[in-house]
């Protein structure tokens, strides 16, 4: 078996469907201007439209055009929005394939590099049980909301940050930016399951919460640790880690802003090992994408030209 | 000292009686000193079977993103997390076998053909191949793991080795665990004769690798095995 694989070689039962990763990284270029938005995602359409046909998000394609990729992620997701079942169903699916992502990126660790210390090699098996058992909690998970596996495409950007070929890099794009992003969507799915009265997700959610804890625990160590006397290989692991936290910015969804979509989980992170220098600076990356409201009407403005080329009556206003 | 005393259960017609120690009043330890492993044969044997838990650990762990079945993949997790603790204890006996301190990562393969079964175990890897990665492992590597670390407990002295004993007991107990998951699933997998076929083929060809390298220790089928 060869060493170091790219995401396009994850290997998928039939179920699944692959979303190519172009939208998530335009959306992290994006600047804060309506008209430049606008215009990208109206080049992302057949892209979009090829990663959503066959899905449970066809109807909001047909519905809403390529804008609906907008709002499901750049709006806060609360159980009395009028679009929270499929909004959430959306959320568990994403998190189920992060989960499966993150498993096989822990795996890859421990056969890309087999001269690593014996005790990274630990970590790295632990977090492989520990992220099958959040494949097998989301897989739970998502069906307790009425949803299923392969329902959704599946992008893999996630996995593309557990490429890396040095273990510093990979640790500070998965440990750190990857299972950091975690903390902060789990602290969110926390509330929601407060406010929807939900036990069951509450419960779970909250042990994996933790785990995730301990997983950016062992990547801030070993950060540390593989870059000892080395700052040139601090500063590209530390660069690595900014490009991906940039990255699951989602163009400022997951923010410092109070009514971020995805606000930053600061306790949790602080737990984790993250310095106050990281979370000034995390908060500083997320405000460099468009804003809520940018986001918000250039998708008002996608959903009225989609509307009008399909021949649909213009919406009041778009509720998701 | 008390009068010999019987072992609980048994009767006057058996020869178990004991004397009992006279400051506890407890049954004499009736094992024997003296078991086939001195301190560096077993230090070399832990060596051999580290090697092989945390190849085994390793290569499942690259599999994990190039199997489809989805509770291949979760079900591999544990499987991978219980292997390197395996190695973990393993590699912790060491520096009390007189390795040094620093010895708690040291694996050694006996002989370069171990090593290159390891290596043949793990050559598979484009996503239609999960019977052959699995087969090599569930059919054949750890029945053989379990074999010989049961062997090696029964021979190893029972007093003076006990602490390789325990490690090995909770190997043991996991490994067969680890056996039974994996060949429930390469039973469902395979499901025509063809795939059963080449299940066969594939568990024949590594025994035979096996074999001719002297398994995990080296000594298979010698009079040390």
């Amino acid at each position: 078996m060869k060493r170091f694989i790219q995401h396009e070689e994850l290997a998928r039962d039939s179920r699944f469907i692959r979303q190519q990763n172009v939208a998530g990284r335009v959306l992290a270029s994006l600047p804060d201007d309506v008209d430049a938005i606008v215009e990208a995602f109206e080049k992302l359409e057949p892209v979009i439209d090829a990663g959503t046909r066959g899905t449970a998000a066809e109807p909001l394609l047909d519905e809403y055009g390529v804008a609906f990729t907008l709002i499901t992620l750049n709006e806060p997701l609360r159980p009395d929005d009028p679009g929270a079942e499929t909004r959430l169903r959306m959320r568990m699916h994403g998190i189920f394939v992060g989960e499966l992502q993150a498993l096989e990126g822990a795996g890859r660790s421990l056969w890309d590099f087999p001269d690593s210390p014996w005790e990274f090699k630990m970590n790295m098996a632990r977090q492989c049980w520990d992220e099958a058992r959040h494949v097998q909690i989301y897989e739970k998970l998502l069906r307790h909301v009425g949803g299923d596996v392969g329902m959704f495409s599946e992008s893999t950007f996630l996995f593309e940050c557990a490429c890396p070929d040095d273990p510093a890099m990979r640790v500070a794009g998965v440990n750190r930016g990857l299972e950091g992003l975690a903390c902060d969507v789990f602290r969110d799915m926390l509330v929601y399951a407060e406010e929807a009265g939900d036990e069951v997700m509450k419960q779970a959610v909250d042990y994996v919460l933790a785990d995730e804890l301990t997983h950016v625990r062992f990547g801030s160590e070993w950060v540390k640790e593989f870059t000892r006397n080395d700052p040139e290989r601090l500063k590209a692991a530390q660069d690595f880690r900014r490009e991906v936290d940039r990255r699951f910015n989602f163009g400022g969804a997951r923010s410092a802003d109070p009514d971020a979509a995805i606000p930053i989980a600061w306790e949790d992170r602080k737990e984790a090992g993250f310095t106050d220098e990281e979370l000034a600076e995390l908060a500083e990356l997320s405000g460099e994408g468009p804003s809520r409201k940018t986001l918000r009407a250039a998708a008002d403005i996608l959903v009225a030209r989609h509307r009008e080329r399909k021949g649909l009556a213009p919406l009041a206003e778009v509720q998701l | 000292m008390s009068e010999a005393r019987l072992y609980p259960g048994t009767g006057q017609h058996e020869r178990t009686t004991f004397e009992p120690y006279s400051a506890f009043d407890i049954p004499a330890d009736l094992r024997e000193l003296h078991g086939r492993y001195d301190v560096e044969a077993t230090a070399r044997r832990v060596r051999n079977f580290r090697y092989a838990e945390e190849w085994m650990m390793m290569m499942m762990g690259g599999w994990v993103a190039t199997i489809p079945e989805l509770p291949v993949k979760t079900g591999l997790g544990k499987v991978i997390w219980e292997t390197a603790q395996a190695a973990d204890s393993l590699g912790k006996r060491l520096p009390e076998l007189r390795c040094g301190r620093k010895s708690t990562g040291s694996s050694e393969a006996p002989n370069q053909s171990f090593a290159e079964v390891i290596q043949e175990i793990a050559r598979p890897e484009s996503p239609d191949l999960t019977i052959e990665k699995l087969v090599a492992i569930f059919d054949v590597l750890k029945p053989h793991l379990v074999e010989v670390y049961a062997k090696t407990m029964r021979e190893t002295d029972q007093i003076c080795d006990a602490p390789t004993i325990e490690i090995l007991e909770d190997i043991v107990r996991k490994t067969r665990r680890h056996i039974s998951w994996g060949q429930e699933i390469l039973d469902r997998l395979c499901d025509t004769e063809a795939k059963r076929s080449a299940r066969l083929q594939r568990a024949a060809e590594i025994r035979a690798l096996l074999a001719a390298s002297g398994g995990v220790t080296g000594e298979l089928g010698s009079a040390q095995a």
